[in-house]
This record gives structure tokens, C-alpha cells and sequence, in this order.
């Protein structure tokens, strides 16, 4: 039981990620109507001109703010390709275009940083906050699942509470009706694509010391964000959060059981087919009355 | 002297010059020859995709250039064509088809790839060509009648490891921890079975479910937990870095990580350079961070003329030309497939200062013929050399 409750510990680290990249997935689902695959490359992108000027010897803090400005840059660069492009196409349509992307960014990326050869990544947040059940939890897994809870209630009370964030709203669902209300549909977008970009950069630059420090790993970490983001269906954050969290967990406790864990990439899937039918259930027995 | 004596004499001499002619024309036919002036070699190599081993056939195309402009071999030039096989086994058929059949090649020489000996062994069988590996990554590299690497390859190098944390770091729990990638799982397990043949020692854990990207915070602590005094990985460069950051995060002490020849990078030694932990690699050859050692001087000598990095890679690369050259001057006659095929099959061990055992090809099943690795220490961002002689395995008991 405590070496269950260890290992659970030890995954709140990769739970918080997964929270806070899965709550900033379903921020530009509901805002711009796209799943997008490449907000972790997006960060990874700002996080790598971090490293490559920190490597080039700039001081940390000035060097994290232009990378945070060149994650929104890429964040604007891409929507304004999705907005332009692809602003009235399906959203199975767009999510295929955001794969595209990413493998796209990934490749590029590669290139421009080295490959497979691990970069000299500045620890932000050093050190542990306090030990619990023998892991020590590290400032940095706090200051992430303090940031998804963060990004968790703002986004709550913008969308629901602020007239731009009524016009968003609108701006997804109905686009061209929006339009014709005399929304600024292409700017309001851009702002949120660009909003993002920034908060994927500032989350990764948090979370990169932590992973394997090559731009393929980050950027794929989109892939259990989008599994968390699926738990709260992409809509509700505050399911998502929790979701994003209990992967982590689930996947830690995992690795201390032999028997499962060498399927334990395997379990963001289950929960999520789990998460599913458990909400299609009202559904079902809706159709069947 | 008769009139008789003298005529035979004449016709002594003259069948000696003839005899002398003779022996002079086997004398320009002793060594290799070739056809157009040419000998036609390649390489099947990932140069582009997740993985960049380009160093390694380059610096074979670097030993092979410094050969060329020294004349050739008895002439013969040597004519090199690097494939891409992108890391992609439709690309890497491909590619091996095209040197075989289009450019006609007599071996593949300094191949370094993800996928060449899984994808192509089946065909260099058939196509009875054999490809002396620079660098051979994935498990057929080591389990293939026609390819025989010139590294110790992660299997022969996780044994070698294990043996030196039991043998010289006295270790009495040792762990392992690896990431399973394709059919690699039972080349690992029988590298572990080997070790516990050689040391008659059990290991304490292992775990093969190390993730390729994911945290390793839980991995770490089951290590720390079960007491481990030892842990070999075969992780990659940046995993290897992620984990001694994440066992530093968690204050773990007492542990020696051990880790096989891609952790040894001087990229790995700046991104650690703030950790205490001891950290030790297994490398595939002399160990390239050793800029004054005699065994480096020839190859470093070659790849600074050619304006090629110091890399281990590129120690691979060299060093498989080095032995296919020794190899193509011992033929007598045209160099042809089956020429090098014979030669190979026939040769004798060659030694280079380069590599800890002799090299040889021979018609075994299967190939692993570098069985011995030297030990390096990361202290304070640098690395250093932990054992100066090599660490031969022993056959098992």
C-alpha cells in the first residue's frame, strides 16, 4: 500500500503537465474550435530560443521573456495559418491539419536544435517544495498543477463573465454568424491563438527540465494533454484538470506494478474510453426509453 | 665448353628469363585488382528522420578520400555512395537494393542506422554481400550471418557494464532498468543472462518497462526503494540527462548509474556538469574524449585533415575502413563480391588500437566480435577514463 501510494506521489510530476498542457487544450477548443495537436510543440518552440540564448550565455529572465515572445509569435504564425486557410473547414479537418503541423514543427525543429543531443535547459523553479511519502515533490510539479488550477478559474470567469469572452464563445460555435454580428472574427482568434502560445511556452519552460530535453519529447507531450482534455470532453476545465491529474497518478501507481506496467502508456486510453462511455450513459438510456 | 654444353646453357638461361618473366608477371598480379579502377562500396545509413548517424559513414568516405589520394589500393580507388535510409524500412530496402544491384558493391563498409540489419539482412543473405557495420544500433545488427559490426553493441556492452559494477565497483545489488524498443526485449534479457553466467550472480531487479518519453520520477524512486547499489539504463542521450536531473530532484544517494556508449557525449557531460552522482558509461571504442592517447593519434590525425568532428561515431566509421582496407589488400586478384565476401570469411583477426578486441568477420551464425569496452567517470562536467586498460568480458562459466 505505501509503495502504491509512493509511486502515485511520484506521478503527481507528470500529472500536472498533463493538466496544465490538457487545460490549455481545451481553452483553444472552445475559443477557436480546433484541436490542436501542436500547442506542446508550440512550447517547446518559445522553450528551445530559452535555451539557445541561456547556452549563448544571456542572463535567465530577459532571455525567458523573448522566449515566451517567439512561443507567441509560432502561436499567432500557426493560427493565422488555421484561421486563413482552414477557418471554415470541419474540425476533424482541422485537427488533421494541426497533425500536419506538428509532425511538421517536429521535423524542423529537430534540425535547428541538434536532434537526439540533449540541451543545457536552466532550471526556472529549483528544488523540492516538501517531501511526501518519501518523494520529494518539487517546486516546479507544484507550481505546474498550481498553474493549470490557475488558468483553470480564469478561464472559467472569462468565458462566462467578460463580453470579449461572450464574443469567443460565439466565435466557435458560430463563425460566420459571429461575423455578421460584427465580431472581429480573424484578430479575436489570433489574440487567443497567441494567448496560448505564451502560456504553453511559460508551462513548458517550467516542465522541460524535468523531461528529456529534445524538441521530439516536448512537443509530443500533447499527446496525454489531449488525453486529459478528452476526460473533461473539451469542455469543462475543471474536469480536465482533474483528469490531467489522475493520469499522472494512475500512471505512477502503475509503474510499481510489475505486471501492468509494461502497458502502462496504454492506460491514458483506458481512462479515456472509460471516461466516455460512462458519459454517453444518459445517452443510451435516453434512446432506449 | 662444348658446342652441346653451351646450347644448353643458352636454353638454362633462357627458360630462367622466361621462368623470371613469370614470377614477374605473378608479382603484378599478387594484390588487388579491379576492373575499371574502381572498387564499388556503400553504405546504408539514417542521415535524415528521428536519428542522425551521418558521422559514422562519413568518416568511412574520409578514410576512404585520404586512401584515394594516396594512390588507391594497388590502384584501385575506392568509390563510396552513402544511402539515406531516413529511418524509414521502405526507404532502407530501397537503398539497399539500388548499391547492390544498380551501383554493384562489393560490401557495405561504415553503415550506421536504426533499421539497416533488421530491414536489409534477409536481402545482403541473398544478394550474398556482407556489410562490416560502423555502428550497428538494432538487435540483427548482432544476430545475422552476413553482418558482423565493428562496435560492441548494447547487448555485448550492457554484459560488459554489469560485469564492472560486480567486478570492480563491488556492487552486490545491481538493478537494470530498459527501454524495450521493437524486438530488442530478449537481446537484453539474455545480455542480463549472460552477466548472471559470467559473475554467478543474480540481479536484483529489472525492469523493462522504462518509457521512451514520460517521467521518470516513479522509476527512480522503485530504484532508491528497492535498495538498488547499482543501476545500468540503456537510455539515450537526452534520457540520460533527464534521469540524473530527476534522481538529483529527488536527493537519491548511493547509487552508481551506469549507462551504455550513447550516454557518452560531451553534450551529457556539460548538461551534468553541476551533479554529484556518480555516473559511469561503457564506450565502444578508445575512448574519443582522449585526445593525447597513441591509439586515437592515427584516426584523429585523419579526421581533423578532413575536417570531420572527434566523435565516437566517427571512431566507428574509420575504424570499419580501416578493416575492410586491410581486408581488400590481402585479395590477390579482382576484387569482386565474392572476393570481399571470401576474404572476409577467410581473414584472420585484426587488431586496432581503436577497438579492445581484434576484429574478425568468420563464417559464424551470428556476429559480435568487439567484446570489450573501457570505463568512463563524469566528474564535474568532464569525462574521464575510469579504467585504462580494457574491460575484456570473460567467457562465461
Amino acid at each position: 500500500m505505501n509503495a502504491l501510494l509512493t509511486s502515485a506521489v511520484a506521478g503527481l510530476t507528470a500529472g500536472g503537465t498533463y493538466a496544465l498542457l490538457g487545460v490549455c487544450a481545451v481553452f483553444t477548443y472552445r475559443l477557436v474550435a480546433v484541436v490542436n495537436f501542436t500547442g506542446a510543440a508550440i512550447g517547446t518552440a518559445g522553450t528551445f530560443v530559452l535555451i539557445a540564448l541561456y547556452e549563448a550565455g544571456f542572463p535567465i529572465w530577459p532571455s525567458v521573456l523573448v522566449g515566451i515572445a517567439a512561443g507567441t509569435l509560432v502561436g499567432v504564425a500557426i493560427g493565422y495559418i488555421m484561421t486563413r486557410w482552414f477557418g471554415e473547414a470541419g474540425a476533424s479537418t482541422k485537427a488533421a491539419v494541426t497533425v500536419a503541423l506538428l509532425v511538421g514543427i517536429i521535423a524542423i525543429g529537430l534540425r535547428l536544435t541538434g536532434g537526439q543531443h540533449p540541451h543545457n535547459m536552466p532550471e526556472l523553479f529549483p528544488g523540492s517544495a516538501f517531501r511526501m511519502a518519501g518523494v520529494e515533490v518539487t517546486i516546479a510539479s507544484v507550481l505546474t498543477i498550481g498553474l493549470a488550477a490557475l488558468f483553470t478559474v480564469l478561464a472559467d470567469l472569462f468565458l462566462n463573465n467578460t463580453k470579449v469572452g461572450l464574443n469567443l464563445r460565439a466565435l466557435a460555435d458560430r463563425p460566420m454568424a459571429a461575423e455578421l454580428l460584427g465580431i472581429r472574427v480573424q484578430l479575436l482568434s489570433l489574440l487567443v491563438w497567441g494567448m496560448t502560445g505564451a502560456f504553453t511556452t511559460f508551462a513548458l519552460m517550467i516542465i522541460a527540465p524535468q523531461r528529456s530535453p529534445n524538441f521530439m519529447t516536448l512537443s509530443l507531450l500533447v499527446v496525454p494533454a489531449l488525453a486529459a482534455a478528452l476526460v473533461g470532453l473539451f469542455r469543462s476545465f475543471w474536469r480536465t484538470l482533474a483528469g490531467g491529474i489522475v493520469l499522472g497518478l494512475v500512471e505512477g501507481m502503475a509503474s510499481s506494478v510489475d505486471s501492468i506496467s509494461q502497458y502502462r502508456s496504454a492506460i491514458p486510453f483506458l481512462v479515456v474510453l472509460a471516461v466516455l462511455l460512462w458519459s454517453q450513459r444518459e445517452a443510451r438510456w435516453d434512446e432506449a426509453r | 665448353m662444348t658446342d652441346m654444353q653451351w646450347k644448353s646453357s643458352l636454353l638454362a638461361a633462357a627458360f630462367a628469363g622466361i621462368g623470371l618473366a613469370a614470377t614477374a608477371g605473378m608479382a603484378s598480379a599478387a594484390g588487388p585488382t579491379c576492373k575499371d579502377g574502381t572498387i564499388k562500396v556503400g553504405a546504408v545509413s539514417t542521415i535524415t528522420g528521428p536519428a542522425d548517424f551521418s558521422e559514422v559513414p562519413k568518416a568511412t568516405q574520409a578514410a576512404f578520400d585520404a586512401v584515394n589520394a594516396a594512390g588507391g589500393i594497388n590502384g584501385c580507388k575506392i568509390d563510396y555512395t552513402i544511402a539515406d535510409d531516413k529511418a524509414d524500412p521502405a526507404v532502407a530496402a530501397q537503398a539497399a537494393r539500388d548499391l547492390i544491384d544498380n551501383k554493384e558493391a562489393v560490401a557495405l563498409v561504415g553503415s550506421g542506422s536504426l533499421l539497416d540489419c533488421a530491414v536489409n539482412s534477409a536481402t545482403y543473405s541473398r544478394k550474398k554481400i556482407l556489410s562490416v557495420q560502423g555502428l550497428g544500433v538494432d538487435a540483427a545488427c548482432f544476430s545475422s550471418p552476413n553482418v558482423a559490426p565493428v562496435n560492441v553493441g548494447p547487448y555485448t556492452l550492457s554484459t560488459a557494464m554489469a560485469w564492472y559494477a560486480t567486478n570492480q565497483l563491488k556492487s552486490e545489488k545491481l538493478c537494470a532498468f530498459f527501454i524495450i524498443i521493437g524486438g530488442t526485449q530478449e537481446a537484453y534479457k539474455k545480455a542480463i543472462e549472460n552477466w548472471e553466467k559470467i559473475s554467478g550472480k543474480k540481479i536484483h531487479l529489472i525492469d523493462l518497462t522504462l518509457p521512451f518519453q514520460g517521467d521518470l520520477t516513479p522509476y527512480v524512486i522503485k530504484a532508491r526503494d528497492a535498495g538498488c547499489d547499482a543501476v545500468l539504463t540503456n537510455q539515450v542521450e537526452p534520457q540520460v540527462v533527464q534521469l540524473i536531473k530527476t534522481v538529483d530532484a529527488q536527493k537519491i544517494s548511493g547509487i552508481n548509474w551506469l549507462f551504455l556508449a550513447p550516454g557518452y557525449t560531451e553534450q551529457v557531460a556539460s548538461a551534468l556538469a553541476d551533479t554529484k552522482q556518480p555516473i559511469y558509461v561503457g564506450t565502444e571504442w578508445e575512448p574519443f574524449t582522449e585526445k593525447s592517447s597513441a591509439a586515437n593519434a592515427q584516426w584523429a590525425a585523419d579526421m581533423q585533415k578532413a575536417g570531420r568532428p572527434l566523435t565516437a561515431f566517427s571512431q566507428g566509421g574509420y575504424l570499419a575502413a580501416q578493416l575492410f582496407l586491410k581486408v581488400v589488400a590481402s585479395i590477390d586478384g579482382e576484387v569482386t563480391r565474392e572476393s570481399v565476401s571470401k576474404a572476409l570469411h577467410e581473414m584472420q583477426p585484426i587488431t586496432n588500437p581503436l577497438a579492445g578486441s581484434p576484429y574478425v568477420f568468420g563464417t559464424a551464425k551470428t556476429h559480435s566480435p568487439m567484446q570489450a569496452t573501457k570505463v568512463m567517470r563524469l566528474e564535474k562536467g568532464a569525462w574521464t577514463v575510469e579504467t585504462p586498460d580494457w574491460v575484456v568480458l570473460p567467457q562465461a562459466k
